[in-house]
């Protein structure tokens, strides 16, 4: 009974905007980093942001964290204006750099991480158990980062943007420097996620990860090119490759001058 | 703003510096060395000036020595040589004196023949702190000489056929001085030491905060603390608890090494002290924060050490009193934070001032510490968005 109550619960909020972005522009002096984006982000879904470097996904990101103010448009973030201490809260955020206190022990990390969440004491044990064994860092809990290889800070970084249980969660780049297996693990972990109700906004370049993303949107020089499942843009473009489907988007847009 | 929030911040700076343990004996361990190798250098070197004396040799010789002998103060204030007149130069400049009184031979029968004997100092003068005193010392030697002639005189006319008799001591006399603060046992040392307490919990508090801070930007952890509850008001707090713990027992610690290890006299409330090097670590830990914005990297940071560090120790009164400045850099001296606490934890540890005493440099380390507060708060602004 509990178990259908929740499935229904889940199923009501499948089509909940989340994040919801309207003639989005953000300009650095003459570089215009996000040029007119406009976008719905659904609840429980991995909506990949897909672009070659310097397409602008990283300005995104961070425009709707609140890291940075928008020149123009509306972002809400769970029906409120970013950034929202209680949106704040719910929100999860991994940055392209392993953001880590590379002198303490993994541990260590992931505790200041939940105390800010407002997790403490006996609270933070259970959450921080999970994760570590999630990441497969379990064994390593006790040692400190800065002896880790890149790809266990790049699990860690993950296991803190998701230590807390956010509804919300955004990665940027997180596969980046990680290898075929492991990026593998972390794209099953998204899905598994998404079936729990979270939702997911992740950027990449490796365009092989797109297929595995609910919605995809291709972004050159901070414009939207498309925007749909992955399916859709296959189709639209006649390509049966994401590389090719993106080189014939991009071909269709004027370059700026 | 939540303390729960706060605490776990200054938590994790804790555990972080805990863990460093060099950045630990710089902290614990440093400032102790350098009190120390201070400390020797201070009352190791030997400060017992060396005067020589070129002693008149006529007829009535004899009496004048004895009262000189009798105005020396004694070996283990300033030790005397006697030498002949030709030796004086090579004997200062072998560095054997300081210092040398020059009486002609004929001192005493040129005094009783109604002349003016001229009496020479001669000053070695590479150390003008040694020569100034030794002029001093010498000068009032020979004033003192005179007037116990002039004296002698004086009685000898009275008594009319009395013969020539000159009193070998003086007519009155000198009470051991008084001492308002301090004492005779106080040295150099005891007014240093207070100053130094200031000055290692607001320069490596200082040090450690913005290389903290600027680490903690270019890993790119403030930006993900940005993106959490937490405010950056609760950023700054907990930055200033997690450091002014360390700047609090580190000031202790050299509270305690100074003055049970090294001896250095103390009088005053410790209450004070604390109140005085907490007030300035705050600023301290804030200018920290405030400078690093102006750093992409640690060498950069070295680089404001003078800025921040050459002008205080020069300007605040450790060494020259503010008063003593010249007039055009004594407004300099009072936009120093340094210059008040140093005022303060003298005054506390040498005075035993009260806290009514210092209200007023306590209030202008509280106006400097809420400036940075301030200055740290916006330059968070900017370096995040």
């Amino acid at each position: 009974m509990a178990e259908q109550s929740e499935e229904q619960a889940q199923i009501q909020t499948e089509h909940e905007p989340v994040v919801v972005i309207e003639h989005l522009v953000k300009q650095f002096g003459k570089l215009r980093a996000v040029d007119d984006l406009s976008m719905t982000i659904q609840s429980g879904e991995t909506f990949g942001l897909i672009g070659p470097n310097g397409s602008g996904k990283t300005t995104l990101i961070r425009l709707l964290v609140g890291l940075v103010r928008p020149t123009s448009g509306v972002i809400r973030v769970l029906h409120e204006r970013v950034p929202h201490s209680r949106v704040l809260a719910q929100m999860g955020y991994m940055t392209q750099l392993s953001a880590l206190y590379t002198d303490l022990t993994a541990r260590e990390n992931l505790q200041f991480f939940c105390s800010i969440y407002g997790l403490r004491g006996k609270a933070q044990e259970l959450p921080i158990q999970e994760i570590l064994a999630r990441v497969d860092l379990a064994d390593r809990a006790n040692d400190v980062v800065n002896k880790f290889s890149g790809g266990m800070k790049q699990r860690l970084s993950l296991a803190c943007a998701l230590v807390h249980h956010p509804r919300l969660v955004f990665l940027d780049e997180p596969t980046v420097g990680v290898d075929p297996e492991l990026r593998r693990s972390f794209w099953d972990y998204f899905a598994q996620l998404n079936t729990e109700g979270v939702t997911i906004i992740v950027s990449t370049h490796h365009l092989d990860e797109a297929a595995r993303c609910s919605r995809l949107a291709l972004m050159r020089f901070g414009k939207l090119l498309a925007q749909d499942t992955p399916q859709a843009l296959l189709q639209q473009s006649g390509k049966d490759n994401m590389e090719d489907a993106f080189l014939q988007f991009a071909s269709q847009q004027e370059v700026p001058a | 703003m939540s303390m729960a929030r706060i605490l776990a911040l200054a938590r994790r700076i804790i555990r972080q510096v805990l863990r460093d343990k060099r950045t630990l004996a710089l902290i614990f361990i440093v400032p102790l060395v350098v009190m120390t190798l201070l400390y020797l250098v201070l009352t190791g070197t030997s400060n017992v000036p060396t005067l020589a004396l070129v002693r008149p040799t006529g007829a009535g010789s004899d009496r004048v020595n004895t009262i000189l002998d009798s105005l020396l103060p004694g070996q283990d204030k300033l030790k005397t040589i006697n030498i002949a007149a030709s030796q004086v130069d090579t004997k200062l400049k072998n560095g054997n004196a300081s210092a040398a009184i020059v009486f002609p031979p004929d001192f005493m029968q040129q005094i009783l023949a109604g002349q003016r004997p001229a009496v020479r100092i001669v000053l070695e003068g590479s150390d003008p702190t040694v020569a100034t005193a030794m002029s001093g010392t010498a000068n009032a030697l020979v004033h003192q000489l005179g007037i116990a002639l002039a004296i002698a005189q004086a009685q000898q006319g009275k008594g009319g056929q009395t013969p020539p008799v000159l009193t070998t001591t003086l007519p009155f006399s000198v009470d051991v001085p008084q001492y308002l603060y301090g004492g005779p046992q106080y040295t150099f040392n005891d007014s240093i030491a207070p100053v130094f307490i200031g000055i290692f919990s607001f320069f490596f508090v200082f040090l450690l905060t913005s290389v903290a801070f600027l680490r903690e930007r270019s890993q790119g952890t403030v930006e993900r603390v940005m993106v959490s509850p937490l405010t950056r008001p609760e950023l700054v707090m907990g930055y200033i608890f997690g450091f002014t713990l360390f700047a609090l027992v580190q000031s202790l610690l050299i509270l305690l090494f100074v003055v049970f290890a090294l001896r250095v006299h103390y009088s005053g409330n410790l209450a004070l002290v604390f109140l005085v090097t907490a007030l300035l670590t705050v600023g301290s830990v804030n200018l920290g924060i405030f400078l690093s914005s102006f750093a992409q990297n640690e060498f950069q940071i070295v680089q404001f050490i003078p800025l921040v560090f050459g002008i205080q120790v020069f300007l605040s009164g450790i060494f020259w009193p503010v008063a003593q400045l010249p007039a055009a850099l004594q407004p300099i001296s009072y936009l120093l934070p340094l210059t008040y606490a140093n005022n303060a934890l003298r005054g506390v540890m040498l005075k035993g001032n009260s806290f009514g005493d210092i209200a007023g440099q306590l209030i202008a380390l509280l106006v400097f510490a809420l400036v940075m507060v301030f200055l740290s708060a916006l330059s968070m602004r900017r370096q995040i968005a």
